[in-house]
């Protein structure tokens, strides 16, 4: 073939972009057989544990039993009381109201902690302590001091999401590059105008990690509460098919918790691509 | 050829330089003065380090300086404290016969790295100045900001982001961005450093041409003696640190210049091998 000629060179470069695009395809679709293979590959050496040591269902169910607990809350009209979209309604209004809490308190305290110095070394202390602290050891107190309603749910959820969403909002403000910070010097900028032109969308990508750390942490904080003594939520649910030793049931409501767990991180991750465009290019 | 003989042949641009002039104090005078300049650097090992040992230089209104020196030499220490980024220890700096006491709207900064930030698009970035420490976003700068787009060769891409231009015209953008306030000095810290060979050559012509149009006064900053001479009206040769003049060199060579004929001309020659010989003599 001679480059020199143009027709011959186009059909080529034809040729080539559908060779590529076929390609891409086929990784693309060994990719979701793989997957698709893995779970049904799971579920089989599931099933056949369960027969081949003759688990008891209250010990471990066999999948088709979780799937059918899992119908069974799911197939019931949206404002029914028994099945799953009351209490998951319920968790995940009093974890977003906390997660909303924290996150804000987390990103103005790290902020405050980045920018001047003395707050800093004022508040250093206990934020390394508390962050050490296991934190679900403090619900008892929660409950103790906000009741057994939603106030304690609530209060979990921001506490959890707190403190991740310092740490970053503060390691990601100090990571800003000085020469920026002396643009932004050079050109007389007041301290509010540099935090949030340069030190806020400099930071925001640890910002972003800081969410999606802090978004599991706030369910799992308001599922905690849950457990300790709540009217409603999935935590409740839980808890009620324990008591009636439906390990089915149990399984069936981690499910929803596992697929709300990763709804919110793509959640997080979709927005963190649409508003933080040009964190992996800007280098 | 001088910056006066410059603007008789009709090489400065016309409508850029009316809210400059309005400002320029009496002619004659250096535009900047800078006597005695010591900066003492501490460092974590306790030893301080003398940046600058009583450092000297005057830049006529209009005039192109640049500074060459070994790296280490605190070139980069003089022009941070010409922009009021850093405080001297000692010694006097005057701009236009006022004395330099912190960051200045006359007095633009172009930065090692082109510094854009990359949440902005190429027009928001050139216009920060505009819009933080008192600058006016009027249509006036606006329209400034926009003729010097154009004459850098950037109209068409305001509306990009940084990761979508070469490193070239990064840095074009950021000389833009420094222009904006319609400064009478530009301080430059080895902005085309980090550019390869080729790419600075082209942007050394089209620094030239952007200072010819602009009738700046411009202190450049590099470690390569050809840009320097290429580049300068004057060449002032630092030694190592700690930093002092060595040597303050006229660059009599024809403009506008090109590499071509610039660096075949014999006084080029004569001019490099002789700061070669000063900073190959100087520890």
């Amino acid at each position: 073939m001679s480059a020199a000629d143009p027709t011959t060179l186009n059909s080529f470069v034809a040729a080539t972009i559908q060779r590529l695009a076929a390609q891409r395809r086929r990784e693309r679709i060994n990719y979701i057989l793989l997957t698709v293979t893995g779970i049904i590959g799971l579920l089989l050496i599931w099933e056949a544990s369960v027969d081949l040591f003759k688990m008891p269902p209250y010990i471990i169910p066999s999948p088709d039993r979780v799937l059918n607990a899992l119908w069974s809350g799911l197939a019931v009209p949206l404002n029914s009381r028994v099945g799953f979209y009351l209490p998951l309604w319920n968790t995940l209004e009093h974890a977003t109201l906390g997660f909303l809490i924290g996150a804000s308190l987390g990103l103005i305290i790290g902020s405050l902690m980045a920018e001047y110095r003395s707050i800093e070394i004022i508040l250093m202390p206990y934020a390394f302590a508390l962050q050490s602290l296991p934190k679900i050891a403090i619900a008892p107190l929660v409950i103790v001091w906000c009741g057994f309603g939603n106030g304690s749910k609530v209060v979990m959820a921001a506490m959890l999401t707190f403190f991740p969403m310092l740490v970053n909002s503060f390691a990601g403000i100090r990571s800003t590059e000085p020469e920026r910070i002396d643009l932004m010097k050079a050109l007389s900028a007041s301290r509010l105008q540099t935090y949030l032109r340069v030190k806020l969308p400099t930071a925001a990508p640890y910002i972003f990690a800081g969410l999606d750390m802090g978004v599991v942490y706030a369910l799992l904080g308001t599922i905690v509460a849950e457990f300790l003594g709540a009217q409603e939520g999935i935590g409740v649910v839980i808890t009620q098919a324990q008591a009636v030793t439906d390990v089915a049931g149990v399984f069936a409501a981690l499910v929803i918790l596992g697929g709300v767990g990763i709804a919110l991180h793509m959640l997080i991750r979709i927005t963190e691509k649409r508003v933080v465009h040009w964190s992996d290019r800007h280098k | 050829m001088s910056y006066s003989a410059l603007a008789a042949k009709g090489l400065a641009w016309p409508g850029l330089h009316s809210a400059a002039t309005s400002q320029v104090i009496g002619a004659g005078g250096p535009l900047i003065k800078a006597q005695g300049l010591v900066k003492i650097y501490s460092t974590v090992s306790g030893d301080p380090v003398v940046a600058l040992d009583g450092m000297d230089l005057t830049l006529a209104d209009g005039e192109f300086v640049s500074i060459v020196g070994p790296s280490g030499c605190g070139k980069s220490t003089m022009l941070r404290l010409i922009a009021g980024l850093d405080d001297a220890d000692a010694g006097e700096m005057t701009l236009a016969g006022k004395r330099i006491t912190g960051p200045s709207s006359a007095v633009g900064v172009v930065f090692q790295n082109a510094t854009l930030l990359p949440w902005m698009t190429v027009w928001q970035n050139v216009i920060l100045p505009l819009q933080v420490g008192g600058g006016q976003a009027d249509t006036a700068h606006k329209a400034t900001v926009q003729q010097y787009l154009e004459i850098s060769g950037l109209k068409g891409f305001e509306n990009k982001y940084p990761y979508e231009l070469s490193g070239g015209m990064q840095q074009r953008a950021a000389i833009v961005r420094a222009l904006a306030r319609n400064p009478k000095v530009l301080l430059m810290d080895e902005p085309f450093g980090a550019l390869d060979a080729l790419t600075r050559e082209r942007m050394n012509v089209e620094l030239q041409r952007i200072w010819q149009t602009s009738k700046k006064t411009v202190l450049f900053i590099t470690h390569s003696i050809g840009e320097a001479i290429f580049l300068g009206d004057r060449v002032v040769v630092m030694s190592s640190r700690p930093g002092r003049m060595l040597e303050d060199l006229m660059v009599n060579l024809p403009r506008p210049r090109n590499h071509t004929d610039t660096i075949a001309d014999p006084e080029y020659i004569r001019l490099a091998r002789e700061i070669r010989r000063m900073l190959d003599a100087s520890p």
